[in-house]
């Protein structure tokens, strides 16, 4: 059982949103989303498919 | 009448010199009684009390001193305040290392509390850095100056826990957590510069 790191940082999803947008908001740099998508594996299957509410790390 | 005065010079003079004689040996057991009270202590003296230390050493080498001119008496009336003044030094021992002990057990009980928070810390940033490296623009609270003194200032982050780690490996714990306190809150100021304690 691993546990969450305190100093991450995460994000909830929030409706229009796509990897891409959040990769540009957190990194400048939207080609950079397969890094989030990466880290949140254990709730994301495809990072074309995400959903209002969840929420992911920001690695 | 003169022989008897004389006999009772004589006689005085046996008297003093006898009385003084009784004297020799407790002066000298008390001398020694010092010493070995002292030699006990001697080690957590040097270390906590040195200078209270020093002191009584001078005190017992006046004592030694007055007992090699034979002034026993003077001895054995300064004795009793040298013997408080170890009773003293013990008293200051017992105090500084209860004081030290306390210290000891607050700068562990930090590192503790630092051992598990600034590794996290560090490989959260770590994570950031090593992607907003790669990446092609900056978010927009980060511009391109202000990131190159963020990685630098994060080197000097990671070399200063590692110095901290090793000084309280090697049983420096308040030197360590000194530096690891200051590392810490420079590893703050870099993740909220980064924008990641929103």
């Amino acid at each position: 059982m691993s546990t969450e790191n305190p100093y991450a940082q995460y994000y909830v999803v929030k409706k229009g949103d796509t990897l891409s947008k959040i990769a540009e908001e957190f990194y400048g740099d939207k080609m950079l989303y397969p890094k989030i998508f990466e880290a949140n594996t254990d709730v994301l299957q495809d990072p074309n498919k995400i959903k209002p509410g969840q929420r992911l790390r920001i690695p | 009448m003169r022989i008897a005065k004389i006999f009772v010079a004589l006689a005085a003079t046996a008297l003093a010199l006898t009385a003084c004689e009784n004297r020799k040996d407790p002066a000298e057991k008390t001398i020694a009684q010092i010493e070995s009270s002292i030699a006990e202590v001697r080690a957590d003296a040097e270390k906590y009390a040195p200078e209270e230390l020093k002191g009584l050493d001078e005190s017992v080498a006046t004592l030694k001193r007055g007992f090699g001119n034979k002034r026993y008496n003077e001895v054995l009336t300064a004795a009793p305040s040298v013997t408080s003044a170890v009773t003293a030094l013990k008293e200051s021992i017992a105090k500084a290392k209860a004081d030290s002990e306390a210290i000891l057990a607050a700068a562990q009980a930090e590192w503790t509390e630092l051992s598990s928070s600034v590794p996290p810390l560090v490989d959260a940033i770590q994570s950031r850095v090593d992607i907003l490296s790669k990446s092609r623009k900056l978010p927009k609270d980060v511009d391109k100056a202000g990131f190159e003194t963020i990685k630098t200032d994060f080197e000097t982050v990671k070399s200063d826990w590692t110095a901290a780690t090793r000084e309280y490996a090697a049983g420096a714990a308040a030197d360590a957590v000194r530096k690891a306190r200051a590392a810490k809150s420079k590893a703050e100021e870099i993740h909220a510069k980064l924008g990641m304690n929103s």
